[in-house]
């Protein structure tokens, strides 16, 4: 079994692939969590996720975590924890309000914080927040935290700076990888790829790159008040396209997500723009960025900024997940398009793989991310 | 002034030489400097003008003339402006420290004349709080004019050894002992290179002096082995050419282990600037070089905006002959450290992770060639304030000493991200937002 790329998708999958008895590899054109693994947040969350089958997974998703923690394949990779939508005017409220009815009805804890809880809770941490939807049982996790867990319980191998450019195939059958530094057997193969996926695929535009940038401050001080949890703006709903624009416009797209981290330093983040200038922070977004977490946590101003980066989310047309076969092969499975939802679903998708490729039933309902959807074929090139 | 505008980063000898350059051939220039005033790392200025730290006659006159040359120039100095970096659409940060903002240029050209970065050699209990830098105790005298207070041991190797501890005595505190790793003497061969250029050695001789006076002359072939809290005060272990092991006991610890290129990992990128380097920012050879070198980079800006600059030879032949003389000292020394693979397991590699040899060393256990990248993200070597700028280089020697294979680099670890030293918060949101068109 190959499985090309090594992020969160394509580790988790060659864990659960291996114990399944498969004699995995996995190759990358980079290393261990070179793509959007390692440069994400690491929200397992519920909170921002756009109503209907993406949340539903998401739910599952989270659970999956505690689960991986139960069962000792993670030990502390996973934080659990309350995630907190903020709205600091009443468009947003009203915007926040809708969300907050949608995931209950996906059956998602939810606190309401208005009034005093709201300034016991987050009041020191958000000064301006008129009310928030506490999003309870989920947590955190660092995606190349997990990926490297997932290395070092091992049980499959592991090919860096080997970049697949594409297949030899014998009627209809994938029977060998194209590899910079050769030809590799494969029996079977999955192309968790991410962005790297429309390399193989016929529809090039099918899957686009939406950059992201995040910032990292330096450890928060005695006099930072207590972060509760992660503290996300209505808006990055809306720039997320998980609630309609309306009366809010998105800040340039903007959604600022404050994320306390367990070594006392914050994450700030994240942009969307729809660019692939990957390796790059520019000033103007991170100032943007900044201005906003200021206006919300105005105790933030007394921090400062040690490293600033970005990263690529694949997003597909219809804004969910592929997960199925690609015509053109029989043996050849994809898993793409997780946007900036790949850290939260990426270890069930792992199993879910594992599941379709063995022709087990599937543990969740994946017929949504279903690839046919797209009638996805192999581009010549591969 | 119009035309082109060129930014010169850092205000030492190279800066201000490749400033003057720079003006004097009609560019209008803005010379940058993140301290509070001019001079570097030779000709810091004291915060307080009467309280003075005895420098050679000899640097002294040099400093007076750049000054002088400078307050006749059409150069705009900006103190207290840090370079942060350049960022993606090729913009130059300046972290206004006088105003607390963040501002950005669009230079046409960029000299980066930021010094050296001091270079310490790992050993248990450096990370202690007592534990300094030779040239960082150098600076706080320059500035403040006074000795530091208590029992000062100084150890690793490199002239600023030699040249702290006379400074030290004859601010009345000399240090209870200076030990000089290598165990090399002075030869004939050296003073012989070294009087192609004297400066090196009239001023050693000075140094020299003040110590034997003070009877605290360098102790050659030892080093320090391990640094232990002791009743409030810092037990150091000291072993000898011999092997033999004693300890001390101090109040305060400077170690140095030469100068290294200040590279921050500024790259050009795409969109930025024309870069050059000057001076010990792009190779470590003293403040006469600097000088030369400052006025090389300058001539390279120059061509780069199509004048040609007056054919000179001058500079070039002062880069060789202290190329020369640098290497002839060098030899008198010995900056390698203890090999890294010998240190015990709680040695603490990244200070501002704390993380420690022994983490290292359980990240390569596996037969699996974790990369570079991998290794700083999940051993988190390089993820602190300093971004790896200090840790980078023993990491990557700890684990090319472990495995075969292609060794990973410094640079791997350090990056080249921006902000090349940590910005605050307040400063950057003043940034003024971009016209919407871009
Ligand atoms: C700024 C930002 C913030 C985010 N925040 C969150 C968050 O809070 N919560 C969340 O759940 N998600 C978040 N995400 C999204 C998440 O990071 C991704 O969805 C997830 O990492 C995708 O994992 P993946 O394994 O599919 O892809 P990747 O991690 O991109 O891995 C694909 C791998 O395939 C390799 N590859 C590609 N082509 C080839 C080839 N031809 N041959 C060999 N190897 C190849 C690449 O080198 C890469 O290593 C964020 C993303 C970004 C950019
Ligand atoms: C600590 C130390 C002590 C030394 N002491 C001596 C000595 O006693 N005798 C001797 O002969 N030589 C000494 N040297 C050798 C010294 O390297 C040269 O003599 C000379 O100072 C080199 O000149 P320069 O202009 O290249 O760099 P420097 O003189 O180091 O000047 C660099 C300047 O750049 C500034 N800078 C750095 N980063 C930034 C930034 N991001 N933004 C804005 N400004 C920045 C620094 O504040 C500094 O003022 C010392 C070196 C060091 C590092």
């Amino acid at each position: 079994m190959a499985v090309v790329g090594a992020g969160i998708v394509g580790m988790s999958a060659a864990h659960f692939l291996s114990r399944a008895g498969w004699q995995v590899t996995v190759y990358d054109t980079g290393v261990v969590a070179s793509g959007a693994t390692g440069s994400a947040d690491g929200a397992v969350s519920v909170a921002s996720k756009k109503p209907g089958p993406l949340m539903t997974l998401a739910v599952a998703a989270v659970k999956f975590y505690e689960h991986l923690i139960a069962t000792g394949v993670l030990v502390d990779e996973y934080l659990p924890r309350s995630t907190f939508v903020v709205a600091s005017d009443q468009e947003e409220l009203a915007v926040l309000e809708r969300h907050a009815g949608e995931l209950e009805a996906a059956d998602v804890a939810i606190r309401m914080l208005k009034g005093a809880a709201l300034t016991q809770v987050i009041g020191a941490a958000a000064p301006s927040a008129i009310a928030a939807a506490e999003v309870q049982g989920e947590g955190h996790a660092v995606g190349y935290r997990v990926a490297e867990r997932l290395r070092q319980l091992g049980g499959f191998a592991i090919r860096r700076n080997c970049r697949v450019s594409g297949f030899e195939s014998t009627n209809g059958r994938i029977t060998g990888l194209v590899t910079e530094h050769g030809t590799e057997p494969a029996d079977a193969v999955l192309l968790a790829t991410g962005i790297g996926s429309t390399h193989f695929l016929a529809d090039a535009g099918l899957i686009r790159p939406r950059k992201g940038q995040l910032i990292v401050t330096d450890r928060a001080g005695a006099d930072t008040p207590h972060f509760p949890g992660p503290l996300m703006s209505c808006r990055y709903l809306v720039s997320k396209g998980s609630q309609p624009a309306g009366a809010v416009a998105p800040s340039r797209s903007l959604g600022l997500v404050i994320d306390p981290l367990r070594t006392g330093q914050f994450l700030i983040g994240g942009s969307r723009e729809d660019r692939d200038d990957r390796e790059s922070a520019d000033a103007d977004v991170v100032a943007a960025l900044l201005r906003d977490a200021v206006a919300l946590s105005p105790s933030l101003a007394q921090l400062r900024v040690i490293r600033v980066f970005a990263g690529l989310r694949a997003a597909t047309r219809d804004g969910m997940p592929i997960v199925g076969r690609v015509s053109g092969a029989d043996n050849l499975w994809i898993a793409t398009g997780f946007e900036g939802d790949g850290i939260c679903l990426g270890p069930m998708m792992g199993r879910l793989c594992q599941q379709m490729i063995c022709g087990e039933p599937p543990a969740q309902d994946i017929s949504a991310l279903d690839s046919a959807r797209f009638g996805l074929t192999l581009a010549t090139a591969a | 002034m119009s035309g082109p505008e060129v930014l010169v980063i850092g205000g030492g000898p190279a800066g201000v030489s490749a400033a003057l350059e720079l003006a004097r051939a009609g560019i209008d220039v803005t010379l940058c400097e993140q301290g509070p005033r001019l001079g570097g790392a030779i000709h810091r200025q004291p915060d307080d003008p009467t309280q003075s730290v005895h420098v050679p006659q000899s640097h002294k006159r040099r400093w007076q003339a750049l000054s002088d040359a400078l307050a006749g120039s059409t150069v705009k100095v900006l103190c207290r402006h840090m370079f942060a970096g350049i960022e993606a659409t090729g913009a130059v940060l300046l972290e206004d420290r006088i105003h607390g903002r963040l501002v950005t240029r669009r230079p046409a050209a960029l000299v980066l004349a930021m010094g050296a970065i001091e270079r310490v050699a790992p050993v248990p209990g450096w990370q202690l709080p007592g534990v300094v830098t030779v040239g960082g105790l150098q600076v706080m005298m320059k500035s403040t004019g006074r000795a530091p207070d208590g029992d000062v041991l100084i150890a690793g190797s490199g002239p600023l050894l030699v040249a702290l501890a006379a400074q030290m005595a004859s601010l009345g505190n000399a240090p209870v002992a200076v030990l000089e790793r290598s165990p090399r003497l002075v030869s004939l061969r050296v003073v012989a290179s070294l009087l192609r250029a004297p400066a090196y050695l009239r001023e050693a001789a000075g140094y020299l002096l003040t110590l034997v006076r003070s009877g605290t002359l360098p102790q050659r072939g030892v080093c320090v082995t391990a640094i232990a809290p002791k009743d409030g005060r810092l037990s150091v272990t000291v072993r000898d050419r011999a092997g033999r092991e004693r300890r001390l006991l101090v109040d305060r610890v400077a170690l140095h282990d030469g100068l290294l290129p200040n590279s921050n990992g500024t790259t050009t990128g795409q969109h930025g600037p024309f870069i050059v380097r000057a001076g010990d920012c792009r190779e470590v050879l003293g403040g006469t070089a600097a000088l030369a070198d400052g006025r090389l980079g300058a001539q390279a800006v120059l061509a780069h905006l199509g004048q040609t600059a007056p054919a000179n030879k001058g500079p070039a032949a002062i880069m060789a002959r202290e190329r020369q003389a640098q290497a002839a000292l060098n030899t008198l020394f010995d900056y390698s450290g203890r090999d890294p693979a010998q240190l015990p397991d709680e040695t603490v590699i990244c200070r501002c992770e704390g993380r420690t040899l022994g983490q290292l060393r359980s990240m390569l256990s596996a037969d699996d060639p974790v990369s570079a990248r991998e290794i700083k993200l999940n051993g988190r070597f390089g993820m602190g304030s300093c971004q790896g700028r200090f840790c980078a280089e023993w990491v990557a020697s700890f684990v090319a000493s472990q495995r075969n294979g292609t060794p990973p680099q410094p640079s791997e670890i350090v990056g080249s991200r921006w902000p090349v030293k940590p910005v605050p918060i307040s400063a950057f949101v003043t940034l003024p937002p971009s016209s919407p068109s871009e």
